[in-house]
């Protein structure tokens, strides 16, 4: 269907075009406070289309594509009529690398599985004085990609989400600890198990409550809690950032910017994970890049467009939905060496940190990350989930405490990496420790 | 349509089916500094069905092609009956209305030329720029939809509405050496081309704050009288206060519903909030909600009291109250969960003058770059503030960043202002992973005895 599409469009745009065509459907069931309340499907179909023509390049989105499919096409070139000179080359045809996106056993999952799955896991969670919310969503999708120039390329693929939620109400006192499995194959006993593992183990350090400390000291953020900390330097890898003007990191590859014990890649080809695909939604065969090797800023993230504008090639990292136009973005972020499974003191928070802070805090959710000047690396953020952490161990959850700092200076000394590697969505990461961040009372 | 739906639901085996279906038309534009990003229309449209058989939960199905109608409503169905629920869900009783609304188009946005829409867009932008060269970036964006929708129900509510919106936004990014600052104009209604001219001065104003706040210092930390502006307030009472009283939150949750338990003191006197979806003119206003119950003003908070919550039909069946129009999604992918429209904090009395007049030292806290609340604990950041000093406003200072605990925080509201006004902004909500919703928040300035406000890092602890 995006073939004949394409065909159209390359007969009106003299440069070319590409597409993408997208069909989604989902299946979910939702437990709500302890009781199985819904059970959805839905069926979604789309196609984003690109053209390049005068030199311009615009782009329109549709999901009633069949009812008219000339529609979609003017309203593309309507848009590239405004839209400014751009060189912009679709790739040549290009062999992909194999990586498994579609698992069967997700796919053939069926309600009374997934229900059973989530039931499963409210036994193991619920207890006095807590509500319990468990949603499962299982995506089975397809995607095709084309353009003017040749380069095609089709997978189908499947994810599955499990997130569980238990909430705590005392008195004024409000909790809530949750965590999240996804993947693009099912969880087994053992991954369901750790779910349930990480909300009981962050709970039971909650139940008491002491007062924060205060002043500049050592921070273990778990997995989850590192997000203020990543979200900067994301962002300042960005080709968009950089074109922009706003990276810190703009004039710095090649150099030495964070601790030497510091890796970031970004890989599509990781097995099993739901953000993999073998080319990216611009026919841009995938490829792990390194970001950052061992504290040395090594390169950017670029999709076609950004790569045109910045006079180099596209990284394979050019994402679209139906609407709008593709953008720079990220696959499987991975934090340090790759693959480090877990290792000694790997089940306990912190990942064994904690045993060499003296006093200081464990932090697994701050408020407000993403608000303000981001990409600046200046943070400051009341905490929603934080331990303290005194003479090596927790003594109980910390409240009306604010964390702040910078996270360039932080990352240039790492004060350990814990071995509790773990993917947060789409981000692979341990504990890591970071001393000096400014700690708060309020 | 509408007979094509009624077909559609009279072959539902449940005891409760609606059917919802729309059709959006929309277009996006964006500058980014002088340059175009994209200009771009797209045509979206999909349906959605939810049932409810005897004993069973929630059916529900979402799809983009409408030749899946039939099919769809037979899936919800089948999905409810395979749902078990105990005790069964109720729905709290609602008139059947059968309305065609088309609200007021105020200029029809499909019947204006996208390049048209790039040129008003484009001459906002111009503003931002020619307010000084210390202004290196900006970004600016326009979008508008005209979505037509059909809704109906096994109850007898058969709807049909043409609902506009549009919005435009502008931030100026001003640099000085390695200072960098932002300002922020933003506009949001529920009405079309004509209601988006003339609003150059908004942009003026935004890229000339940034300019300013070049300049400022970075606020004190501290605990400090804080006096919010319309704009924060209203952002302060829908994040920190408006989430708390959807009764989702709280309707099979006992712990929650202790502490949301009606009578309870939340304020002082002074203090009157509530949620109006029926107040003429706004984005978050509509005839009625996504389950066909005509939205309603709901006090909330009278005289400091908490009197009311927001609802709907399964929510206020289960605690025994009455729907308030709140059931709303984002669009047929989704199916209606308990929202918000307007929020507000109700006038009070007196002027912005009578506020400060007695504050030795205090924070004027104005406009919202953003917020957010977990919990009991709430986090907002301040598009800029002024010093007030000796009960006049003073220097202007930036990264006045408001962070503390609810129900401390509505407890020290000591003194509203008598000049409420609502605030038509672009966003929207998030929840329940369905953002943006359309919503609009009103204040008159409000009066904190006390607050903790970040900015610089408290001495001793840096």
């Amino acid at each position: 269907m995006i073939e004949r599409l394409l065909e159209r469009a390359s007969r009106r745009a003299d440069g070319g075009a590409d597409a993408l065509w997208r069909q989604v459907e989902r299946t979910s069931v939702a437990f709500e406070w302890g009781r199985l309340k819904a059970a959805g499907v839905s069926e979604e179909a789309g196609v984003n289309l690109r053209v390049r023509h005068r030199g311009r390049v615009g782009v329109a989105g549709t999901t009633a594509v069949d009812a008219s499919p000339d529609d979609v096409l003017t309203r593309a070139l309507a848009s590239a009529e405004l839209g400014e000179e751009l060189a912009l080359a679709f790739p040549a045809p290009a062999s992909a690398p194999p990586v498994a996106t579609f698992f069967q056993p997700v796919a053939d999952a069926s309600l009374d599985r997934l229900m059973a799955m989530g039931r499963s896991l409210l036994e193991q969670l619920e207890r006095e004085g807590c509500r319990v919310n468990v949603t499962i969503e299982r995506e089975i999708a397809e995607t095709r990609v084309a353009n003017s120039a040749g380069a095609t390329g089709a997978y189908r693929s499947t994810a599955i989400g499990v997130s569980a939620e238990l909430w705590r109400i005392a008195g004024d006192d409000v909790l809530a600890i949750g965590d999240v499995f996804e993947a693009a194959d099912l969880p087994g006993d053992d991954a369901l198990g750790a779910l349930v593992q990480s909300v009981n183990l962050r709970l039971e350090h909650a139940l008491r409550v002491v007062a924060p400390p205060d002043g500049a000291l050592p921070v273990v953020f778990t997995p989850a809690g590192l997000s203020a900390l990543l979200l900067p330097v994301t962002q300042a890898l960005s080709g968009k950032a950089v074109l922009q003007g706003i990276s810190p990191l703009a004039a710095r590859v090649g150099e030495l910017v964070f601790d030497s014990r510091f890796s970031l890649t970004d890989d599509p080809l990781r097995a099993g994970r739901a953000a993999s695909r073998p080319l990216d939604d611009e026919c841009v065969p995938s490829g792990t890049t390194c970001l950052v090797q061992r504290g040395v800023v090594e390169r950017f993230i670029y999709d076609l467009e950004t790569a045109a504008r910045a006079r180099t090639q596209s990284t394979g990292h050019g994402q679209r939905t139906i609407f709008g136009k593709p953008v720079p973005g990220y696959t499987n972020i991975v934090l340090g060496e790759g693959g480090r499974e877990k290792g000694e003191g790997g089940d306990a928070l912190g990942g064994g940190l904690l045993r060499d802070v003296r006093d200081g805090l464990l932090v697994d959710e701050l408020i407000g990350v993403g608000q303000g000047n981001v990409i600046g690396g200046a943070f400051s953020h009341p905490v929603a989930l934080a331990y303290r952490v005194e003479r090596g161990a927790i003594s109980g959850r910390v409240k009306d405490a604010a964390i702040a700092g910078n996270a360039y200076d932080l990352w240039k000394r790492v004060g350990g990496f814990g071995a509790d590697a773990r993917w947060t969505g789409a981000r692979y990461t341990p504990s890591v420790l970071l001393d000096g961040v400014s700690v708060a009372r309020r | 349509m509408i007979d094509r739906l009624t077909a559609a639901l009279a072959r539902s085996r449940a005891d409760y089916t609606e059917i919802r279906v729309e059709r959006t038309w929309s277009t996006a534009v964006t500058f980014r500094g002088r340059r175009l990003e994209s200009a771009a229309a797209s045509e979206d449209q999909g349906g959605f069905v939810r049932a409810l058989s005897p004993g069973g939960g929630w059916g529900v199905a979402s799809f983009t092609s409408l030749d899946r109608l039939q099919a769809m409503v037979a899936r919800a169905v089948e999905l409810s009956r395979a749902v078990r629920v105990t005790p069964p869900i109720r729905l709290a009783d609602v008139a059947p209305h059968r309305a065609d609304a088309i609200l007021d188009l105020d200029g029809d946005v499909r019947g204006v030329p996208i390049a048209e829409k790039k040129r008003l867009l484009e001459a906002y932008n111009g503003e931002l720029l020619a307010v000084s060269d210390r202004v290196v970036d900006t970004v600016a964006s326009y979008r508008d939809e005209v979505s037509e929708y059909w809704y109906i129900n096994s109850d007898g509510t058969a709807l049909h509405e043409l609902r506009p919106e549009v919005t435009l936004s502008g931030t100026a990014v001003a640099r000085r050496d390695g200072t960098i600052e932002k300002g922020l104009e933003s506009i949001g209604l529920r009405r079309g081309w004509n209601s988006v001219q003339d609003k150059a001065a908004g942009f003026r104003e935004a890229a000339e704050r940034a300019v300013q706040l070049l300049d400022a210092p970075m606020v004190t930390g501290g605990a400090y009288p804080v006096i919010l502006d319309p704009e924060l307030a209203g952002v302060f009472i829908h994040e920190a206060f408006g989430h708390l009283s959807e009764a989702d939150f709280v309707y099979e949750n006992p712990q929650a519903r202790e502490m949301m338990t009606l009578g309870r003191r939340f304020g002082r006197p002074a203090l009157n909030v509530g949620d109006n979806g029926a107040a003429p003119g706004l984005r978050g206003t509509l005839p009625f909600d996504d389950e066909g119950t005509p939205t309603q003003n709901t006090p909330l908070i009278k005289d400091g009291i908490l009197v009311g919550r927001l609802h709907s039909r399964e929510t206020a069946a289960t605690m025994g109250e009455r729907a308030t129009g709140n059931a709303r999604a984002i669009s047929f992918r989704h199916p209606p969960i308990v929202r918000m429209t307007n929020t507000y904090i109700a006038n009070g009395r007196g002027s912005f003058e009578d506020l400060i007049r007695d504050v030795k030292l205090g924070v004027y806290a104005c406009g919202a770059f953003g917020g957010q609340t977990l919990l009991e604990n709430f986090s907002f950041t301040a598009a800029y503030g002024r010093m007030i000093r000796d009960g006049h406003l003073a220097e202007l200072v930036k990264d006045v960043v408001l962070a503390g605990n609810l129900f401390q925080t509505l407890d020290r509201i000591d003194h509203i202002a008598g000049d409420f006004r609502w605030n038509q902004m672009g966003g929207g909500c998030g929840k329940g992973g369905q953002a943006p919703l359309p919503v609009t928040e009103g204040a008159p300035h409000v009066r904190i005895e006390e607050a903790l406000v970040g900015g610089d890092v408290p001495a001793g602890s840096a």
